[in-house]
């Protein structure tokens, strides 16, 4: 049962607290700031809606002007009041049901994104964690299930996307000119340079296809995964500053990996220690001013 | 500690939701989404090949000479227009359509007379663009 035990490995229930804090706070961010596009398809004509096989399954209606304004204002308030870990089971649930459809409105006019899925997963998973307060250093098995399923489900959009490179571009994907085609189409002033050394580019082709089969090393833990974990966050970066795309849920799932339990306690110490510098000082300033 | 029935539970559906992945990956497309396979950047460009883009000009009131006009501003992403533009081609009141969606999801902004789709098409010569030639794939007019 090594397996089993492996899903359910206790971690701090602190580290659940800290990431659904995250999570949640970056819903309205998502919603309201960096994918604000979804919102404008309330009015785009019913007939360009393209309903995914899960709108068809459950017979959903294409979005509309009110349909999508309503959801839009339940979600946000509802990841808002989560976000401070009040009805964990109750709000989580409803933020999950609102953001799939909110997904659904997204991805359901001729182009679908793959930022997501383990982000979707996250979602999915935090009410099962239940109560889970920021300064709990308590480890269980609960939250070591919601940890390692976002973590599966990230190392699976990296090792899932060199299959599906292998499935539609072939094995010899990375000698083709993807990368350049990305650039035509999107580059910015800093990758723009790059389509006048083709060889450069096939290189980080096979970079890439290399990385997405070792992120299964994310799951090895310790300096492997830390060291990975920042290598990542620099190709996401990159990937913004050269085409400007940007994995951003993905990367809020990405923190799934690191010990966020111990940034709040850090924080508050810094604050503290400033506090206690500031108080000082005034004393100083008083005692100096009172003789 | 959980319970023997939590622990199933989760079990089930953390092998539900990697089967449903894994199927989606091997069989189906993006429209199995979030099951669909992680195809971005999948497909690969010949590096004698072409590569297309599209792009929305028209001629809004007030100018006459034709503008780019951005998709965002009809509530679409360049790749759903291109999504979407092989509807376009044969039912081109569709984008009458988008220029009504337009003056609701942007009325500050001027009003749209004319809309065609252009297609840009580069062309490849050993991963590096060498000329391009454009076409216009559907057009309208108010």
């Amino acid at each position: 049962m090594a397996p089993v035990s492996w899903l359910f490995a206790a971690q701090p229930r602190a580290r659940v607290a800290a990431l659904r804090t995250v999570a949640y706070l970056f819903v309205p961010v998502d919603v309201l700031l960096t994918t604000a596009w979804v919102a404008d398809h309330a009015d785009v004509p019913g007939t360009l809606y393209q309903p995914l096989y899960v709108g068809r399954l459950l017979d959903l209606p294409a979005p509309g002007p009110v349909s999508v304004r309503v959801a839009m204002v339940l979600l946000v308030v509802a990841a808002a009041v989560a976000a401070t870990g009040r009805s964990p089971r109750l709000l989580g649930g409803a933020v999950a049901v609102l953001y799939a459809w909110w997904m659904v409105v997204a991805m359901s006019y001729g182009k679908v994104d793959h930022d997501r899925f383990a982000f979707l997963v996250l979602l999915a998973v935090l009410p099962t964690a239940g109560p889970a307060r920021p300064g709990d250093r308590t480890a269980d098995e609960a939250s070591g299930w919601v940890l390692r399923c976002v973590q599966l489900a990230v190392v699976a959009t990296y090792l899932l996307a060199a299959v599906a490179k292998f499935r539609f571009g072939g094995l010899e994907w990375a000698t083709g000119a993807t990368l350049s085609r990305a650039i035509l189409r999107r580059g910015s002033f800093l990758a723009d340079p790059l389509l006048d050394v083709p060889w450069l580019l096939v290189a980080m082709q096979w970079g890439i296809i290399a990385f997405e089969l070792l992120s299964p090393l994310l799951l090895v833990g310790g300096r492997v995964t830390r060291w990975f974990v920042l290598f990542l966050f620099a190709f996401h970066l990159a990937s913004f500053a050269g085409i400007g795309i940007i994995f951003l849920p993905h990367l809020v799932a990405l923190l799934a990996f690191l010990p966020l339990e111990r940034v709040a306690p850090a924080v508050a110490r810094a604050v503290r220690d400033r506090a206690g510098w500031a108080n000082w000082s005034i004393r100083g300033i008083r005692l100096r001013s009172g003789s | 500690m959980l319970t023997t029935g939590g622990r199933r539970a989760r079990v089930v559906a953390t092998l539900a939701v990697a089967a449903l992945t894994l199927l989606g990956t091997r069989y189906s497309e993006d429209e199995a989404f979030p099951f669909g396979p992680m195809s971005m950047f999948a497909f690969r460009t010949e590096p004698d090949g072409r590569v297309d883009v599209a792009s929305l000009r028209g001629i809004v009131a007030g100018s006459p000479q034709e503008v780019e006009i951005s998709p965002a501003t009809f509530g679409l992403r360049r790749a759903e227009v291109e999504g979407s533009m092989g509807r376009m081609a044969k039912d081109p009141t569709l984008l009458g359509e988008l220029v009504r969606a337009r003056e609701a999801i942007r009325p500050d902004l001027p009003r749209v007379d004319y809309l065609r789709i252009v297609q840009t098409n580069y062309l490849l010569e050993n991963g590096q663009q060498k000329g391009f030639r454009q076409a216009t794939v559907a057009e309208w007019r108010r």
